[in-house]
């Protein structure tokens, strides 16, 4: 599984990108909205894009909207990961293509959650059963 | 004070941003106790909300503290060197984190700017001090200011 980062917080960055290394992922790195896009045009593959809302260039809601209009990246799954918590917000992100929504601050358990409701598991936090 | 915020929302929004992000489960804030020592060489770092309840969210401590907070965030050694801009970065987000969640507990949706930080005190914001939370992170002075407007 791959899964791309984008917020203009390198700190937020690494602690996502950490948490879902964690989780079994490969995971790349984008500071903006516009950053990200450049990324998939130029043939970057991923299974999802953990968005922030609020950043310079473009923001989360704009990009969200941006991938959902292009059919090349059908495929890829979308979750805000943002303070924005209003209620409202919520749902213009979901509106706009967002799959999922996870409110900073959280917790790698937190995080856990919403890939498992996804659907996306990665090897690395497979149960095996025993032999 | 006003009332679109109370202490008690504030200071819960506060101890869960360093709970999730910084100390885990326990989470190491606490109201602050006592005297207040003076801040000798703080640091600031702030977002500002915008829209029809314009106002600040700020976290004021001594330089070492924003030190210490970081390499927790970062999850660095005790020992180790924070550069500016991690110090800048990861101090920024924690202000950014806080005031999102302040702006949650508005009554009217507001966006929320990109955090800013400067050595000193934060500049002077539009409108009145709502709340100013006195707060103990392992001991060390971290105060947190809600301005807003009306």
């Amino acid at each position: 599984m791959r899964a791309l980062v984008i917020d203009d917080s390198r700190t937020m960055r690494r602690i996502v990108a950490g948490n879902l290394q964690q989780l079994g992922f490969e995971t790349y790195q984008a500071e903006h909205g516009q950053d990200a896009l450049d990324l998939l045009d130029g043939g970057l593959e991923v299974d999802l894009c953990c968005i922030d809302w609020n950043m310079p260039v473009m923001d989360g809601l704009t990009f969200v909207s941006r991938v959902r209009a292009d059919p090349r990246w059908r495929s890829v799954t979308l979750m805000m990961v943002t303070t924005e918590s209003e209620q409202g917000q919520i749902v213009r992100a979901l509106a706009a293509g967002a799959h999922e929504y996870l409110i900073k601050p959280f917790t790698p358990d937190a995080l856990r959650d919403k890939l498992e409701f996804l659907g996306l598991t990665a090897p690395a936090w497979t149960v095996e059963e025993p032999a | 004070m006003s009332t679109a915020v109370d202490t008690e929302q504030v200071y819960a929004v506060a101890a869960a941003v360093f709970a999730a992000m910084i100390d885990g489960d326990e989470g190491l804030l606490t109201p602050w106790y006592g005297d207040l020592p003076l801040v000798e060489e703080p640091l600031s770092a702030w977002v500002d909300l915008h829209g029809e309840l314009p106002g600040r969210a700020a976290l004021v401590c001594e330089a070492a503290t924003a030190h210490d907070l970081t390499r927790a965030l970062l999850m660095m050694e005790a020992d180790e060197e924070v550069d500016d801009q991690d110090l800048v970065d990861a101090f920024g987000e924690i202000a950014n984190v806080v005031g999102g969640n302040v702006k949650s507990l508005l009554p009217v949706q507001d966006t929320l700017g990109l955090p800013e930080v400067a050595h000193g005190h934060p500049p002077a914001a539009e409108g009145h001090v709502a709340q100013e939370l006195r707060l103990s992170w392992r001991g060390q002075l971290i105060v947190v200011t809600i301005w807003l407007v009306g």
